[in-house]
């Protein structure tokens, strides 16, 4: 399944809007665009939210993406991980990412 | 092949304590209910069908040691964990039934809880027996020797009567032993370390421990994915979470039980034996991390067969 990227400003907010399943076939371009979109981010000065609401699943390919994602950012740009499903939300569970990114219910909502 | 697990734990053996055995038991009595048992093999029976594997049995403590059988007249073992002195036990009984007394060792790194078991090996004193250590690693020897040096234990490696032999293989070119092939892959340690993949007559066993899958670097997967291709058992490191890998435990050279599933399900593996278990884990601990897993797996596999995740632990058997 190919792994579909937008991304959108909102409230002075970037956007990051993957679509699709995140695994060993399509982490490259996910991380590609989201080093993309930190850079972006970083640049205008504002908050990376990642809205996962149309992601299927990510495997450990795409977390690893969040963590070198994170590592770009630095300390200035904050990634937010916004409406994951269910399964993503055990995703995160077993794999502990739950510690180590702020999880939010929707995109608007405050990290 | 027969895999067998002699020692399953990483960094440090572990023995349970009385409260941890205590806890087992009232569980059992409280799972009971009060029913009468008209003897132990009764008992036994109840609690073998109704007790999960963390209450009826533990995982174990000894460190890393695996037999895999099915060699032409020789014992094949990967590592010299503490789990070693059981196994040297073990094949000295098969000797006296008619084995020879050849046994290959498979190294796949020289730190302490990978070696820590050979002063302990009872066969090492046989003036009949071979040994042979492959290694990886030049300086094997030097490691083995080391650490029966006077500072650290009373029998220095030269009072040993076994025949020894030391053999350096380069990873990636496969070797006969006794009947199995057997080829190197280098892993991400410190010092390095090598996974081993043994097969024959069409099966595969691959022992892949201590080996860090960095999160900057998962271009260099494509060689395990491959190195692991349609095995039918991938032993393999889990000893973290992928959180703790990518955060505090970065760089301590060690992988997780969700990279393990998603390596084994790109190569085409059939079954994944988790390994390598955190010391500070307790029984019920790892009982978790092996249900996580076996959820992960079901949760990524999409439209693949499914991967079947065990749980190694001392004494287990698996046939291949």
């Amino acid at each position: 399944m190919d792994l579909v990227w937008r991304v959108r400003t909102a409230g002075g907010r970037l956007v990051g809007e993957p679509a699709g399943r995140v695994d060993e076939t399509t982490w490259e371009a996910f991380s590609a665009h989201l080093t993309a979109a930190v850079r972006e981010a970083s640049a205008a000065g504002a908050p990376l939210i990642l809205d996962l609401s149309q992601l299927d699943y990510m495997s450990s390919r795409g977390l690893r993406a969040l963590t070198i994602a994170r590592r770009e950012a630095g300390a200035q740009t904050s990634i937010t991980l916004a409406a994951p499903n269910a399964r993503m939300r055990e995703i995160f569970a077993i794999s502990r990412y739950d510690k180590l990114f702020a999880i939010v219910d929707d995109v608007d909502s405050d990290a | 092949m027969l895999v067998r697990f002699w020692g399953t734990r990483g960094s440090l053996p572990v023995a349970q304590r009385a409260d941890a055995i205590q806890a087992k038991i009232a569980h059992a009595l409280v799972a009971a209910g009060g029913r009468r048992f008209a003897d132990e093999a009764e008992a036994d029976a109840f609690a073998r069908a109704n007790l999960d594997f963390a209450a009826y049995g533990a995982y174990g403590g000894a460190t890393s040691c695996v037999e895999i059988e099915g060699a032409d007249g020789a014992f094949l073992v990967c590592d010299l964990g503490s789990g070693l002195r059981e196994f040297g036990i073990d094949s000295v009984r098969r000797i006296a039934g008619g084995h020879p007394p050849v046994y290959h060792v498979f190294l796949s790194h020289l730190h302490w809880d990978h070696i820590m078991g050979f002063p302990f090996f009872g066969p090492a004193f046989n003036p009949a027996a071979t040994i042979v250590i492959h290694s990886g690693h030049a300086d094997a020897e030097t490691a083995l020797r080391r650490q029966q040096e006077e500072i650290s234990f009373p029998v220095p490696f030269d009072w040993l009567r076994a025949k020894f032999q030391f053999v350096v293989h380069p990873p990636g070119q496969p070797f006969d032993v006794a009947g199995v092939t057997v080829t190197l892959v280098a892993q991400h340690h410190s010092h390095d370390s090598y996974g081993y993949r043994f097969e024959k007559g069409g099966r595969a066993v691959i022992y892949s421990t201590d080996s860090e899958h960095k999160v900057e670097n998962m271009d260099a997967e494509a060689a395990f994915e491959g190195f692991f291709a349609e095995a039918d058992l991938v032993i393999c490191d889990t000893m973290y979470s992928l959180g703790d890998t990518v955060s505090l435990k970065q760089d301590w050279g060690h992988s997780s039980n969700i990279v393990a599933v998603d390596l084994c399900h790109a190569a085409g593996a059939k079954r994944l034996a988790l390994f390598h278990h955190e010391p500070t884990y307790t029984d019920q601990d790892i009982q978790r991390m092996h249900a996580e897993t076996v959820r992960y797996e079901e949760l990524v596999r999409a439209d693949r067969p499914q991967l079947e995740v065990i749980c190694a632990y001392d004494g287990l058997e698996v046939a291949v």
